[in-house]
């Protein structure tokens, strides 16, 4: 049985918590959280042991693992306190706040044998999980130019540039951070890691400290390149929705989270597309999973943890160094804007 | 247990939800941007002998609740079908704002002598945790007002609570939520879910009887974990005087021909199927295919 400890009990941490409770591999024993509301709630439906402080839950507790689920400022220290209790780590996105501690942490499990992944979810989600597949086999030939795009309803009103950490970029507030941070893994997922981000732009829209949508262009010394744009005010958007668009020299692919249509220059018989357009949907690429509460590809992530964890499998499909690819990026994103900068 | 309409018109086509397509689920909500497009729709429903409407409290639900009331006349024969809460206005508030200012605000949203910051304040924290089902008593109250004065015969639990509270295993909250839905509204309370088979088991071992199960079911399999060999077994032996199951998704978001959905659909032992359409011709073709 893999005891886990989780360490935020705020909207993520629920939904972790919920879908680890339903894995016959797993036991949560102990959840630690600033809010005693939370904690009382917890202890009184719930086996757990509840603690007000993350370090004396590594203190005490005798742990295999941590899910960190806490406002990203507190990752770091919590990930660093996790590695001397040496514990298997999963943590949410975005990984750390800054390129350094992203740096230190990712050198710190290296060779460790210990399992440390971020919660990169779209890497676990079935359509893009097919279009990574796709890419590597080179159905559409070599790439030429993409585009990631995500567009959320997340801030829906001005605020009053208060005192939270989603409202300063030091603390991991911003739409960079908390959105573009899964489109730009999107990239380093399907794409690689470019050499190079040139002319990216910060626009706010209801917010006084942080940015609210986000471009930038990503050049590669191979000479592909492509755009990144996520914008978090985006009322006309219901739900978060993810879109790429990739353009090889054999064929183009355009994605959401539900389905793909994909246009070759000739047949491909392994995969049954004709020449022209085909269109995938989510139900033809789809895996049920053993529960799924919020959208399996939630459900598909923990169980990847869970499993290698299990097996000893270091090879974790989002790992930290995968975070921290994500993080150089961002940094050259907030290093070289030029236009419309936050102040 | 009261029986429930054999077919009940749902209403995700109206408000840009689809599980396959975000391109088709924005043309949709264009479409029905205006409102008068959502009640023709409605007229049609009738027409085609539909007695069963559900309906999830979204901001918009309020007006069309307004239209079914103001038209009495027309829907008095009709079953409403609630489906509480609109999960997107609080998965923003609290990524926004966190869980207690939200449930603060739902609660007590313009009545600023009452709010739960100041109950923990005053009673502490304990006190409020001892009265978690009230509070969750008095989320379900907020969310129905909209449907006051309609005949309401189940109140579907959205399937992001169900299946977070089926994950975390807490009978009490079913058990609540169960008595509150008799006691105040006089109706069935029904579970909407991605997993039937799980919430099933759980229900019975934990003794809750007379409910309505709303579960995605469909030839393919999709959004039916952990599989639909699973899900038939469950119906094969259900005994319906204790669970009506309602089927949802059968057509799995439009993957499969209707023809060939029902007609895996009409050999479950299924009581009810919820389905969307837009046009007269659909509303008119899928009910004609449904035989339970």
């Amino acid at each position: 049985m893999i005891k886990i400890g989780i360490i935020g009990i705020g909207r993520m941490g629920i939904s972790h918590h919920a879908i680890l409770n339903s894995n016959d591999k797993v036991k949560i024993t102990a959840l630690a959280d600033n809010s005693k509301f939370m904690l009382s709630i917890m202890k009184t439906y719930l086996d757990v042991s509840v603690y007000t402080s993350w370090q004396k839950m590594l203190e005490i507790e005798e742990l295999d693992a941590i899910i960190v689920s806490t406002p990203p400022t507190f990752h770091y220290e919590i990930i660093k306190g996790a590695f001397d209790s040496g514990l298997h780590v999963f943590v949410e996105k975005p990984f750390t706040v800054n390129l350094n501690e992203a740096r230190e942490l990712t050198s710190l499990f290296k060779g460790s044998g210990l399992i440390n992944q971020v919660g990169y979810v779209n890497r676990f989600n079935d359509v893009f999980n097919s279009i990574h597949s796709l890419l590597n086999k080179g159905v559409i030939g070599e790439i030429i130019r993409f585009k990631s795009e995500m567009f959320a309803n997340t801030i829906s009103e001005p605020d009053d540039g208060g005192s939270s950490w989603r409202s300063s970029t030091e603390t991991g507030g911003g739409a960079v951070f908390e959105l573009a941070s899964h489109a730009i893994d999107l990239v380093n997922y399907l794409i690689g890691e470019p050499d190079r981000v040139v002319g990216s732009s910060l626009n706010q829209i209801y917010s006084k400290n942080v940015e609210d949508a986000v471009s930038s262009t990503f050049l590669y010394k191979d000479g592909k390149s492509g755009s990144v744009y996520i914008n978090w005010c985006e009322y006309s958007y219901r739900k978060p929705a993810n879109k790429v668009e990739i353009f090889g020299t054999k064929g183009k692919i355009i994605a959401d989270q539900h389905s793909f249509k994909i246009f070759m220059t000739t047949p491909n018989e392994e995969h049954g597309f004709r020449a022209g357009w085909n269109i995938r949907y989510i139900t033809d690429v789809y895996r049920n999973a053993a529960i799924d509460i919020r959208g399996t590809e939630f459900s598909h992530q923990l169980a990847h943890f869970i499993d290698c964890i299990e097996i000893g499998n270091s090879e974790n499909i989002s790992s930290f160094s995968e975070g921290l690819r994500t993080h150089r990026i961002i940094a050259k994103i907030f290093d070289n804007n030029s236009t419309n900068i936050v102040t | 247990m009261k029986k429930i309409d054999k077919i009940v018109f749902g209403d995700n086509q109206f408000f840009g939800i689809n599980h396959m397509s975000q391109e088709k689920a924005q043309q949709q909500a264009e479409k029905f941007f205006d409102i008068n497009n959502i009640f023709r729709v409605y007229e049609n429903v009738l027409e085609s002998g539909i007695n069963g409407i559900m309906l999830n409290s979204n901001d918009r639900a309020r007006e069309i609740c307004d239209y079914f009331r103001e038209n009495q006349d027309k829907f008095d024969a009709v079953n409403f079908y609630p489906s509480i809460p609109y999960p997107h206005k609080y998965a923003n508030m609290i990524a926004e704002k966190g869980i207690l200012p939200t449930i603060n605000e739902a609660l007590f949203k313009g009545n600023s002598s009452r709010n739960i910051l100041s109950m923990i304040s005053r009673g502490g924290s304990a006190l409020v945790t001892k009265d978690a089902m009230k509070l969750m008593t008095m989320l379900v109250d907020v969310e129905m007002k909209m449907f006051h004065g309609l005949n309401v015969k189940v109140v579907f639990l959205q399937n992001i609570i169900t299946d977070l509270m089926l994950g975390y295993g807490i009978k009490e909250v079913f058990v609540a939520y169960s008595e509150h839905i008799w006691a105040t509204y006089n109706a069935a309370p029904g579970f909407i879910t991605q997993n039937l088979p799980l919430l099933y088991k759980r229900l019975k071992e934990w003794g809750i009887e007379d409910v309505v199960i709303c579960a995605s079911f469909n030839k393919i399999g999709y959004l039916m974990s952990p599989d639909r060999e699973a899900y038939e077994k469950i119906v094969e032996e259900n005994d319906s005087e204790k669970y009506q199951i309602m089927a949802m998704s059968t057509l799995a978001s439009g993957a499969i021909p209707a023809q060939e959905a029902y007609e895996y659909i009409n050999k479950q032992n299924i009581q009810s199927v919820v389905f969307g359409a837009s046009s007269k011709k659909n509303i008119d073709q899928t009910s004609s295919l449904i035989k339970l």
